[in-house]
């Protein structure tokens, strides 16, 4: 059993994971950037050891001086929250050959999901879909055009060394595939000197459905449903729910089998997300699996009753899972929205600085998971995100309407935030009758802004 | 902003590491992390081995035993050792002496301070040596100075180039006078292997100090050196001493050395191997590629042939777009002329001159000496390489690659570009005129055919320095003269203001030297050539050049000298 736990991170995770710790009754230690002497989870863990200067590539990213606070501190584990070094095979592999243990897969695991090209061959062998495509490089349109048909329209062809969007096109028929692929060879062939093209099925107006699953060292593999996080700007996600609206009971079980079946074909351990592009028929395709807690879990802890980073911390400890499959239900309708400390209408600029007044809101069926404070100052080096708002209702409308009361009563003086831009994502027509995809924002006006995409 | 009141602290539930001895408790294994000597902070071991044992903190270079840098520079499975088991006799009765050397070769399964024997890199062949700073900071004793001399040998006798990684403290004190002869016997082995016309390239790395680096470490017709390594005679700790001063920072560091015109380049670990890779190919590549005669007149008429008389252009304006700031200076031809092209620094005697740009590059795969006089671009570019003002070591420099071209039978193309040779208090201290003198001496009878094309200015001396080739081109707005039109104005007539005047006068056109019989060809710029327009001319320049390599290949050194020779003398 793990006795004192050291975390790896900073912000509102760290604060989420001693909080689990407190509650467990395992001792805490907070490591922090010397911007972050100030920070709530410094001062929340139970001992706070300095490992650097502000910006991560000297503190929060610096495998040497965490080991070195771990050892000093005399923690047992490591919890490493999201980002950082939460997938850094190379760091999971450190705490072993130390004997700490890693609150997360083992590092073979995490270094073999890392890897897109042997990831999708694992998942492709198991059986869990994977976007058709060519494995080997199409030299002309002709044998092309023979692949394009089994794959199915449409499709994208990709530059081998593509980038950018060079060398790149999309057919959405057997007659433009000719031109389509002669133009992005040609592209290639002169942006990169090499013409070697691959083929792909075109995923259309996709939504971004991904599955959360736990897994013990007994073998034991379950999910907890899907979290629905369409709505994106640049792949960073905005608003994240569960259920999705576009999953019914019969594909929930069907993608939860497949979660299950990739967790299993990746000897997953730990808790882990498996993330999937649900297409309008129904159709849907392996992207790749996150081997960490995400920023989104708590939408799942509400509609499932589970506390997932106190079953990491079980499962890291070898403790069998504490419910089966049977036993997840899923309750209600969960939304999150992030809170950023940045400035949509100046392309989302980030805004440090201090918070000089703060009210959250509460109540039933509310959450707010953050590390700021009144007198808070908002260090300059890391992500913008001082926040997780979280509700819970009966529905989906009922939880978009107490979001929307909840986002009412926030109010962070000091900084800029998105608050305003989250609300009108909220009153938008197509967000509330659930049509949306991963291009919501970039296909919407909301507020006067509209994102463009690189 | 912290909180006055702490918060309230975990109420454990289990007591903290009980007697339990069963639990096992973390622990940094030996051998996971180190100390970094530059940055101090601790660094895993294995993330250095990987990183080419670089810190990935600071980027300080740690030291690399013999048998990983092979690793890391021969082709997998290629090395083959050579000499082992060759014991010093400890010429000094040293007390200890011995012991120490078995502790040594037992403690790291060495057989002595330098490692040597055959690999390949790149596929191809090399004798390879090593030093390995772990014995005894790799000082050279009769072992290593052995081991080194039968290595040259060997490479002489099977015609191999020869890589040498030096790092070492220098001569070994325990052996003495024995110690210093070592010096001798391998810059002797390796004046042999030279003399067979044979490749020798070597390696500085961190530290190479005292009796090596006087000796083959600084013998290599290329010489490398890896970032912020420690090179030099004395050491620092002695200069200071000696001297009583502190010495300033970066002194005997590679970037002084390259500075001071010692070393050929400074390559990081990561591209070592490519570097070398690239020389060796450099130098084992097919000499030239056979044009048919019929072909070569082809080529000419691309290059030189007007489709129409020119306009007539006044001198003056000539001497204007010759010295215009959109010309293309020696750096752009390069670039659009040849491939792969590897710059070397240095004269090896004093610094290294930015006003000439000289090194290996490929004219259609054919290995060629290219040394050009660089104005520079903008003014900092023009500042940075002094506006193409040549200094002695400039010219040291390009004699220095031009014998190295002789040596490995390489042709030379010189650009030239100088509104005259520098002209200052340091240029005539370190012997101007000496330099150009030697130049032309030693031009005259280079053994390997010599193009020289003036693209801007051709001035005086400084010009001539590296023109005296076995043709000489001009593009059509160069000019070439005996100094600068204000210059003759001056001396001729006290009046540097009829600059214009004297251009009119002078015959520096290059219609005009065509017509004297002093250039060959004229290059004709259908429009002043600028950086964005010169690619189509650059096309003409190239088809000029293959049938120049082809004519002049073809002739037997005799021939080749005889001519170069009669060229100047019925001038």
């Amino acid at each position: 059993m793990i006795r004192k736990l050291l975390i790896a991170n900073r912000g509102e995770i760290a604060v989420r994971i001693i909080r689990a710790c407190r509650e467990m009754g395992i001792e805490t230690v907070a490591v922090y950037s010397e911007a972050d002497r100030e920070s709530l989870h410094t001062q929340l863990a139970d001992e706070a050891i300095c490992i650097g200067p502000g910006p991560s590539s000297e503190s929060y990213l610096n495998m040497e001086r965490i080991m070195s606070a771990t050892m000093v501190s005399g923690a047992d584990a490591i919890h490493p929250g999201f980002g950082f070094l939460s997938e850094n095979a190379r760091f999971a592999e450190i705490c072993e050959q130390c004997n700490v243990t890693f609150v997360g897969p083992g590092s073979e695991v995490i270094r073999n999901l890392g890897n897109k090209q042997i990831a999708r061959n694992t998942m492709k062998a198991a059986g869990v879909p994977v976007i058709p495509g060519t494995d080997r490089p199409i030299p002309d349109a002709k044998t092309g055009a023979r692949e394009a048909k089994k794959i199915g329209y449409p499709v994208i062809i990709k530059a081998a060394l593509g980038g950018g969007g060079k060398g790149m096109r999309t057919a959405f028929s057997p007659e433009e595939f000719e031109l389509a692929f002669q133009t992005a060879q040609k592209e290639a062939q002169i942006a990169f000197g090499d013409g070697t093209m691959y083929i792909e099925h075109f995923v259309e107006h996709p939504r971004h459905i991904e599955f959360q699953i736990l897994a013990d060292s007994q073998g034991h593999v379950i999910h907890l449903g899907e979290r629905d996080c369409s709505i994106q700007r640049n792949h960073q996600k905005m608003i994240e729910e569960s259920p999705s609206a576009a999953v019914s009971e019969k594909l929930r079980n069907q993608m939860g089998k497949a979660a299950v079946k990739a967790a299993k074909a990746a000897h997953y351990v730990n808790a882990g997300t498996i993330e999937f592009l649900l297409e309008k028929n129904g159709n849907f395709y392996f992207m790749e699996m996150n081997t960490r807690i995400q920023v989104e879990h708590p939408v799942t802890e509400w509609v499932t009753g589970l506390d997932l980073v106190k079953e990491q911390i079980r499962i890291a400890s070898g403790e069998a899972l504490s419910v089966t499959q049977k036993d997840v239900k899923i309750q209600g309708h969960a939304i999150e929205c992030r809170i950023n400390a940045e400035n949509p209408r100046k392309n989302f600029r980030p805004s440090p600085g201090t918070i000089t007044a703060l009210h959250l809101p509460g109540g039933q069926g509310i959450r707010v998971d953050t590390g700021i404070y009144t007198g808070y100052r908002i260090p300059p080096y890391y992500d913008s995100m001082l926040a997780k708002l979280i509700v819970h209702g009966e529905n989906r409308q009922d939880a978009i309407a107490k979001m929307k009361s909840a986002l009412g009563e926030v109010i962070i003086d000091g900084v800029d935030t998105n608050v305003d831009y989250q609300f009108d994502i909220l009153n938008d027509p197509d967000f509330q009758s659930g049509n949306l995809d991963i291009e919501f924002l970039s296909t919407h006006e909301i507020g006067g802004v509209r994102i463009n995409e690189v | 902003m912290k909180f006055n009141h702490a918060f309230k602290r975990t109420v454990r539930e289990l007591p903290f590491y009980t007697e339990d001895k069963s639990v096992e408790r973390p622990e940094v294994p030996d051998g996971l992390l180190k100390k970094c000597n530059a940055c101090k902070s601790a660094v895993f071991v294995e993330e250095v081995r990987q990183n080419a044992y670089i810190c990935p903190h600071c980027g300080n270079y740690f030291r690399v035993h013999a048998y990983r840098r092979i690793e890391m520079i021969a082709d997998e499975g290629t090395f083959q050792e050579w000499d082992m088991g060759i014991r010093s006799e400890n010429p000094l009765h040293y007390k200890g002496y011995q012991e120490k050397v078995e502790g040594l070769r037992e403690k790291y399964n060495l057989d002595e301070a330098v490692v040597t024997g055959k690999a390949y890199i790149g596929g191809f062949p090399v004798v390879l040596g090593v030093c390995d700073s772990r014995f005894m900071m790799a000082s050279m004793g009769q072992v290593v100075g052995e081991k080194i001399a039968r290595a040259v040998e060997k490479a002489t006798e099977e015609k191999l180039p020869v890589v040498l990684f030096a790092c070492s403290g220098g001569a070994r004190m325990q052996e003495g006078i024995v110690s210093l002869m070592q010096m001798a016997k391998t810059s002797a082995a390796l004046k042999r292997h030279s003399d067979a016309g044979l490749l020798y390239v070597s390696v500085l790395t961190n530290p190479t100090t005292g009796g090596v680096t006087a000796s083959f470490a600084m013998l290599g017709d290329i010489i490398l050196a890896e970032p912020d390594a420690l090179i030099g005679f004395a050491g620092p700790r002695v200069i200071e001493q000696t001297i009583g001063q502190k010495l300033p920072k970066g002194f005997q560091k590679s970037e002084f050395l390259l500075e001071h015109g010692f070393i050929d380049r400074i390559v990081e670990r990561k591209n070592l191997r490519n570097t070398l890779k690239s020389i060796l190919e450099m130098h084992s590549a097919q000499k030239e590629k056979v044009i048919p005669a019929g072909e070569t007149e082809v080529l000419k008429k691309n290059a030189f042939e007007e489709e129409k008389p020119l306009k007539k252009v006044d001198a003056w304006e000539h001497v204007l777009l010759a010295r215009d700031k959109e010309r293309p200076t020696g750096t752009d031809y390069i670039e659009r002329l040849f491939e792969d092209f590897t710059e070397l620094h240095g004269d090896r005697y004093y610094g290294d001159d930015p006003a000439v740009i000289g090194g290996i590059a490929r004219f259609h795969g054919m290995p060629v000496t290219v040394i050009v006089q660089e104005k520079g671009q903008g003014t900092k570019g023009c500042i940075a390489h002094n506006f193409g003002m040549v200094s002695p070591e400039g010219y040291r420099k390009s004699l220095r690659l031009m014998k190295q071209a002789e040596k490995f039978d390489r042709p030379v193309i010189c650009l030239v570009d100088t509104p005259g040779a520098f002209c200052g208090l340091e240029a005539e201290e370190r012997g101007q005129g000496e330099a150009i003198a030697r130049n032309l001496y030693e031009l005259s009878g280079l053994k390997v055919p010599v193009l020289s094309i003036v693209i801007g200015e051709g001035g005086s001396g400084g010009a001539l320095a590296m023109a005296v080739a076995d043709e000489v081109w001009m593009m059509e707005n160069a000019i070439y003269s005996i100094l600068s039109p204000e210059g003759f104005a001056s001396i001729l007539w006290k009046d540097s203001k009829r600059a214009k005047e004297a251009a009119g006068v002078m015959k520096l056109t290059a219609r005009d030297l065509e017509k004297l019989g002093i250039v060959e060809h004229v290059i004709r710029e259908r429009e002043p050539l600028t950086r964005e327009n010169m690619e189509k001319t650059a096309d003409r320049i190239k088809d000029g050049i293959s049938a120049f390599l082809a004519e002049y290949g073809a002739l037997t050194k005799e021939e080749l000298v005889e001519r170069r020779y009669q060229r100047f003398r019925k001038m």
